[in-house]
């Protein structure tokens, strides 16, 4: 059996004595397209956070794409690419100038030929000249996206992704995720608050509620067990109670 | 899958791209525009000044002739043309530390507000190497606008005095630009540290003003006006007539007291280079005429100051973790 793309162990985080991701433990297989799912608060920024390197766990760790991201976080952050839930780059910089600059800082071997590349791969080299200073929210995440995949990650991680997009954005956006992984084998790890996204996209799920992980299952097994949207939407609310949602609000 | 290399550094990258955003979004071409024709108003302020002296020697000295005296008894105005460098320098002080200050915060607050810091910390690099190239980039943009602002001063100061500045002159007024880089390098970690570790990136700008305003302004001041020797057109024991071993016998008296004025005085930054810029450019009147190389063995204390400050504030920096609670708030 492979090893996993990500193993989780015991990961948990903790600010000012307060707990905000408590011993998580689980394991995401290479080429999978993970959902994570939970209330506003519930943890899962922290967790990107932690696996991404941004912010160190206070306790446990986590393997990403073979390297410890205590041990060696270095090598973890030439294994990931990111995509916060708000990308909001440099205006004053054309989209190539912007996707050239973290090309370089990915050490990327030829960034103008690369930036070129991803441009197309997204459908959006007519946008290789404009300052992302005029790009609609729709046009910005997928320069985000491109930011993220310049040097070719085996792990990439989406926060939020389809936050304030309109419909044919999110579908614009689900068709790269799927093609990314489809074609390049990329291990999606992305954070929704889509129920309906998650059964069009993702090959399995996970649900955090306080900082702590509730459930973890493949999604053919939850379709077969709970069928379609609605009563996935039953499952997640059944798992983070709505009493608990009242205090986190 | 991937396929990254390890070159170039991205200390350099990320100074040449936040080198291109300032010069882009025109901020640092109109501050250091606006620094620049402070300097020059006050370098043409001074010019009228000695061009008033010298027409008063003429005009004095043309009535001793006339009625048939001696032009030897009146003497002739000095004119050391790198003296009028003082109002520049004074804007620098003031204006340039000001422009360091921006500078530093915009570099960090920026990045803070774009959200683009989670970006660059996902990249394999260290956070050392991030910060080493946010200073690099204020260094740099710091370095080219005094030196346009130095170079254009002696353009003006060329043309106005109508004389042949000398390599000399022209090399003080090289080791001033350097000293005047370093010097305005010290309050560009000050705010950029700020906000990049504050949680209100504002009230990073305002402490870090607070902190200008003391070091820039009221220290030097609080110095000054404490030094009797000040209070008085000529210095007080001269006016007394007062011979140099009775003055260093009066001011044993005082020694606690002038301790503490010495210590007000030293504690800025400010101070420090403005004693080592009056002595090399001869605006203090003890330095006039002196050469180069003692001056610099005399202010080496002064240079050291300035660049202890700026290495400091600089390996500060460098050495702070950066709080994750940062990267995604604005």
């Amino acid at each position: 059996m492979p090893a996993p793309m990500l193993s989780l162990r015991s990961l948990g985080q903790s600010f000012n004595g307060q707990t905000v991701v408590q011993d998580l433990t689980m394991d995401i297989a290479q080429g999978e397209v993970f959902g994570f799912l939970g209330h506003n608060g519930a943890g899962k920024t922290t967790t990107i956070h932690m696996l991404t390197t941004l912010a160190r766990p206070s306790s446990g760790t986590a393997i990403v794409a073979g390297h410890d991201i205590c041990d060696d976080p270095v090598a973890v952050r030439r294994s990931i690419g990111y995509v916060p839930e708000n990308v909001r780059l440099y205006d004053t910089l054309t989209a190539a100038e912007n996707l050239a600059f973290f090309a370089r800082l990915s050490g990327v071997a030829n960034p103008a030929a690369r930036v070129s590349d991803v441009l197309a791969l997204l459908d959006c080299a007519d946008l290789a000249d404009r300052r992302v200073a005029a790009f609609s929210k729709g046009m910005r995440q997928r320069i985000g996206l491109a930011q993220a995949i310049l040097h070719r990650p085996e792990v990439l991680f989406l926060d939020e992704p389809t936050s304030g997009l309109d419909p044919m954005g999110i579908k614009m956006l689900r068709d790269l995720i799927l093609r990314l992984n489809g074609e390049f084998g990329m291990t999606i790890f992305m954070n929704t608050h889509l129920i309906s996204e998650i059964a069009k996209t993702c090959t399995s799920i996970a649900v955090l509620s306080h900082g702590k992980l509730v459930f973890h299952d493949r999604i053919e097994a939850v379709t077969a067990r709970y069928g379609d949207d609605t009563a996935l939407e039953e499952l997640y609310l059944s798992l983070t109670p709505v009493g608990r949602l009242s205090e986190v609000a | 899958m991937s396929d990254v290399i390890l070159t170039p550094s991205p200390v350099s990258t990320i100074a040449a791209k936040d080198m291109r955003d300032a010069l882009r979004d025109r901020f640092i071409l109109i501050v250091t525009a606006f620094l620049g024709l402070a300097a020059t108003v006050a370098l043409v302020t001074g010019a009228i000044a000695l061009r008033g002296d010298v027409a008063t020697y003429e005009a004095a000295k043309a009535t001793l002739l006339a009625i048939g005296k001696s032009a030897d008894t009146i003497k002739a105005p000095e004119f050391y043309p790198l003296r009028l460098l003082r109002g520049a320098i004074e804007q620098i002080e003031i204006i340039g530390a000001a422009i360091a200050i921006l500078l530093g915060y915009r570099s960090a607050a920026s990045e803070r507000g774009r959200q683009t810091l989670a970006l660059i910390f996902t990249r394999p690099m260290r956070r050392w190497q991030f910060v080493a190239g946010k200073a690099l980039a204020g260094l740099g943009l710091l370095a080219g606008g005094l030196a346009l602002v130095l170079g254009g001063l002696t353009l003006v100061l060329h043309l106005m005095s109508g004389i042949d500045l000398t390599v000399d002159d022209l090399l003080r007024i090289t080791v001033v630009w350097g000293v005047a880089v370093t010097y305005t390098a010290c309050f560009f970690p000050l705010s950029f540290i700020l906000t990049l570790h504050m949680k209100q990136p504002s009230h990073a700008l305002l402490i870090a003003f607070a902190v200008w305003l003391l070091l820039v302004l009221i220290a030097p001041q609080i110095g000054d006006t404490l030094d009797p020797d000040n209070q008085v057109a000529g210095g007080v024991f001269k006016q007394l007539n007062i011979s140099k071993p009775d003055q260093v016998q009066i001011m044993k008296g005082f020694a606690t007291y002038e301790t503490l004025r010495d210590g007000i005085e030293q504690a800025s930054v400010t101070k420090h280079f403005e004693r080592f810029t009056f002595a090399v450019l001869g605006i203090k009147a003890t330095y006039a005429g002196m050469p180069l190389g003692p001056i610099l063995t005399e202010m080496l204390g002064n240079l050291v100051w300035i660049f202890l400050t700026a290495l400091g504030l600089g390996a500060l920096a460098l050495a702070l973790p950066i709080n994750p609670d940062r990267l995604a708030k604005a």
